[in-house]
């Protein structure tokens, strides 16, 4: 059976490492050599929206819920009345229903179809992601204008305008200067098996520095392994999906201990329940996507993710929640949808002139794992 | 109405069935103990020379192959307790049931029961058409509950017990109005009955020794499928006995190589190394998620069956030397395994033979997780609790408890700044002489094994510090798993030791007293090449198995009898 193994970093217990940024001396001292094949398979432990909690990032405070903008849409008098205690019950009801629209619609399944103002976005100057339009300010060809961020690192040109948009509300800004419930759910999948994703690199020659570097980017069906602190167990086994849509290949390099890779559109599986009624099959779609990786002591790696995301598609897991993202949670998808149209910055239509694309980036981390590849000739066959 | 029946006569006979069973009050008619309305046996049984309780999984296994693997055997078992460095299977041999031991085999016994004879399972076991659904029908009670009775029993009803299950069936559809609610209740009391639960072997007189006892035939049939397949006699066997096949050791003999053939060798051989290797232990196995985070439930699952796969495979599929159990790289491995053994496991269910290379230290059922993982604490590897281990069971050699005022204090460190591998604090700990005398022979053959920690997970390092893997084995120096395995090998206490173990097995006791038939068992081992299936068609096949003797057994029976060819392969 043609399967190709991803094998195991081995034993990367070593002294040292190197961060993204860190010097390319420090990295040729502490990485080891790869495995002999050159082949390494990882277990991705996080896949979630890239956060960095600046203290001037919402000066105006979050992003406004449901029943915030149901107050804010009334007369003075009016609102002030409803903020009445004796008033709740009737307040209640009322922003509840500011929620839904006619014909079974809801602001959260139907985004599209509820006129919300803009919500407050990131003020802040700094965020992390990539420059995916390899231009340091202003727009490149295919993009619309937008400003650029500066990494928590100091990187300039760096393109994460979803962040922008989503930056200040609740979802993304966790009370306690950590990310928010975004990130924690979105990282949950990946625990739960229902976004579990991998990697397998291949041809490595080195850790440090490399000129090609194959990367597989893919779904597992495969539900990961965790420990009593739920932290994912090394050296599990995972097979690539079977559906050859969601096995993604990448190329790279690594420099300084550092793997990059070229832009390419990426599809993954972001299914939502393990099927049956609650089952929905979503995508994650990310185009001229890139990874910037970098490889740990601990033999883990971490980094970023960074690509276009399809506008609708950043918010498409609330969109699922439905009425119950809007009531209980708060959320106003409209506002985030109207929000997020309006920062797109990529995938220009050239007949429209619009972009339909937003510039995101994902934090990464991945843990060493056994990864089997499909079989050559199911790839053949596909 | 009639759960209220059945509960009224069950809690009239518990008592007194778990009475006999604990003051061993049985001998003779087994049925003579039993209350009304089971009225004693007119005919006797013959002398009661041994009585076997059935072990959880012979219990599961009988019923499984009387009524299929779909009858759910609900409830938690009484555990045979092990005599010191014995097995389970001689335990067996002096078990009581405790009263609410017994009043979990009624519950259990019941649940089969009900199964039994509900709509889905009773046209299955019902060979008659009652004359009415609610009225007694005693021909088609007898035709059904004969059949069924027999493998229960392992024997034929006798005329009494026959008459007196009809006659309880009968009265339950009386009361109740329900004819197989008076089967359901006939059939949890043969379930609770110590016929059932105790493998009873009766003996009849031996003509090929005058004033002499043997087996008879059915407690042949029993001992025969207990041994090899670890369940109840089937049909064939049953009827072998009832031909009188099983009282010549010639036919005997080709009955048990038949059986040595069967698939269901299987069973039997996994039987008798969770007994050797005490898998009881599993069932208590726990490691300190803190220390070991990828050991978990599925692990602890998967560890025994993955020392029985390698043993089945290498002894039975592969009819291989047992010596070669020991070095052997081919095993198998789950999803959940393959963590520990930082290995890809390609199958997403189930298990995949899985080859070690020829360089890893991993060789044999020494390095297996799971023998790692048992003779282990929760926290850190045991060099010592493995070197008792491979001592004791695999050696057959007695190591003794250590003193109950040991200061264990420095062995336990394991965080000890000075003293950073496990060899360094045995080596401080040992140098106290009381201590030092048993870990002279247990730290050897532990210490080789100190490269997989307390689930079997490899490390080079222990605090930083490169592990030493020197062993000795009596005069043999080795380093690793790779070299105790080998060394094991080597030695002549291993096959010896299996040997003795298989007898043990086979007959229920301990063998301190058959010094000469243990030394002929394993000369005709090692004629046989050391094939495991071999060994127990040999002891299966041994007319001594089978005799009784009044005093206690002479050192060589079989050996110094012209009829005991056995021994020398006259039966191969």
């Amino acid at each position: 059976m043609a399967l190709k193994l991803g094998l195991l970093a081995g034993a990367l217990a070593i002294a040292g490492g190197s961060a993204p940024t860190g010097s390319g001396a420090e990295a040729a001292v502490a990485l080891p050599a790869p495995p002999a094949n050159g082949e390494m398979g990882f277990i991705l432990t996080a896949f979630a929206p890239a956060v960095y909690q600046g203290k001037d990032d919402c000066p105006d405070g979050l992003a406004n819920t449901v029943r915030e903008n149901y107050l804010q849409s009334l007369v003075p008098t009016e609102r002030a009345r409803l903020l009445l205690p004796a008033s709740e019950p009737e307040l209640t009801r009322r922003w509840k229903d500011y929620a839904v629209g006619p014909n079974n619609t809801n602001i959260c399944a139907n985004p599209e179809l509820f006129d919300r103002p803009i919500q407050k976005t990131i003020q802040g100057k700094i965020a992390p992601g990539l420059n995916l339009d390899g231009k340091v300010s202003g727009a490149g060809a295919g993009a619309c204008a937008h400003n650029n961020f500066v990494s928590p690192t100091g990187e300039r040109g760096i393109d994460n305008q979803a962040y922008r948009a989503l930056g200040c509300s609740r979802n993304y800004r966790g009370v306690d200067g950590t990310a928010g419930d975004a990130v924690r759910g979105y990282n949950n999948f990946l625990a739960t098996g229902e976004h579990s994703m991998v990697l397998l690199l291949r041809g490595v020659d080195s850790l440090v520095n490399d000129d090609h570097v194959e990367i597989v980017f893919a779904t597992t069906s495969d539900r990961p392994v965790l420990d009593s602190k739920r932290n994912f167990i090394t050296g599990a086994s995972f097979a690539v999906s079977d559906n050859p849509r969601w096995r993604n290949v990448l190329h790279g390099r690594i420099v300084n201990g550092v793997l990059t890779t070229d832009p390419a559109d990426v599809r993954l599986t972001r299914r939502v329940g393990h099927g049956g009624i609650r089952g929905e099959n979503l995508e994650w779609q990310f185009r001229q996507g890139r990874f910037r990786l970098a490889f740990q002591p601990d033999g883990s790696i971490k980094g970023l993710f960074g690509g276009y995301q399809p506008v609708r598609s950043v918010i498409e897991m609330t969109i699922v929640g439905g009425i119950g993202a809007a009531t209980v949670a708060g959320i106003d998808c409209a506002a985030e949808l109207k929000t997020l149209q309006k920062m797109a910055d990529g995938l220009r239509d050239p007949k429209t002139g619009q972009c339909t694309g937003i510039s995101a980036a994902m934090d990464v981390a991945a843990v060493p794992a056994f990864v089997m590849d499909r079989p050559i000739t199911a790839m053949a066959r596909n | 109405m009639l759960h209220r029946t059945a509960r009224t006569a069950l809690v009239i006979a518990l008592p007194l069935v778990a009475l006999g069973c604990m003051t061993g009050h049985l001998a003779g008619s087994v049925s003579a103990e039993m209350p009304a309305p089971i009225a004693a046996s007119p005919e006797p049984l013959g002398q009661i020379v041994g009585m076997r309780r059935l072990t959880e999984a012979q219990y599961r296994n009988a019923i499984a192959d009387i009524f299929g693997p779909d009858i759910i055997v609900a409830g938690r078992f009484e555990p045979i307790v092990r005599p010191a460095h014995q097995l389970i299977a001689t335990g067996a041999a002096a078990a009581s049931i405790s009263p609410a031991g017994l009043e979990q085999f009624d519950a259990i016994g019941r649940g089969i029961a009900a199964q039994v004879f509900d709509p889905a399972h009773r046209a299955t076991f019902v060979p008659c058409t009652s004359k009415s659904a609610a009225q007694p029908d005693d021909d088609c009670v007898r035709a059904t509950l004969l059949p069924i009775g027999r493998y229960l029993f392992r024997r034929p009803l006798t005329n009494g017990e026959q008459a007196a299950y009809v006659r309880m069936a009968s009265e339950a559809t009386t009361r109740s109005g329900d004819f197989y609610a008076g089967l359901q209740l006939a059939l949890g009391a043969m379930l609770v009955s110590p016929d059932f639960l105790y493998v009873i072997e009766s003996a009849e007189p031996d003509p090929a020794r005058p004033g002499e006892m043997r087996l008879d035939a059915y407690s042949r049939a029993a001992r025969l499928s207990f041994f090899l397949w670890n369940t109840t006699p089937n049909d064939a066997l049953l009827r072998a006995a009832a031909e009188g096949r099983l009282a010549d050791p010639a036919q005997l003999a080709a009955v048990a190589q038949h059986m040595v053939k069967s698939p269901r060798l299987e069973a039997g051989v996994r039987a008798f190394f969770a007994d050797m290797l005490m898998f009881e232990k599993f069932d208590d196995l726990a490691k300190d998620p803190i220390v070991y985070p990828r050991f978990n439930q599925d692990v602890a699952k998967a560890l025994p069956e993955q020392l029985l796969r390698m043993i089945v495979d290498q002894l039975v599929t592969r009819d291989g030397d047992y010596r070669d159990l020991f070095t052997t790289r081919r095993t198998f491995m789950t999803r959940a395994l393959g963590p520990i053994y930082n290995v890809p496991v390609v199958s997403r269910t189930g298990w995949e033979p899985h080859d070690f290379a020829a360089t890893d230290d991993r060789a044999g059922l020494l390095s297996q997780a799971g023998f790692l993982s048992l003779y282990a604490h929760s926290g850190r590897s045991s060099p010592t609790l493995r070197g008792r281990a491979i001592r004791e069971r695999l050696l057959c050699e007695p190591v003794p408890d250590p003193p109950g005022n040991v200061n264990f204090a420095v062995v336990q460190d394991t965080t000890n700044a000075v003293l950073r591998t496990a060899r360094a604090r045995l080596s401080a700990h040992a140098s106290d002489p009381t201590c030092a005398a048993c870990h002279r022979i247990t730290d050897p053959i532990g210490l080789p094994l100190e490269r997989f920690d307390g689930i079997g997970a490899f490390r080079a390092k222990e605090n930083g510090v490169d592990i030493d893997v020197a062993g000795k084995l009596e005069d043999a120096n080795f380093t690793g798993a790779d070299g105790l395995g080998k060394a094991l090998a080597g030695n002549p206490a291993t096959t010896e030791c299996v040997a003795n173990r298989a007898l043990e097995y086979a007959t229920g006791k301990a063998t301190d007293d058959q010094a000469d038939l243990l030394a002929a068992l394993d000369k005709g081992f090692a004629a046989d090449r050391y094939r495991l299936p071999a060994l127990m068609l040999r002891i299966a096949s041994l007319p001594g198995l089978y005799e009784i003797h009044r005093a206690p057994a002479p050192a060589s029976p079989v050996a110094s009898s012209p009829a005991t060819g056995a021994i020398t392969g006259a039966n191969r």
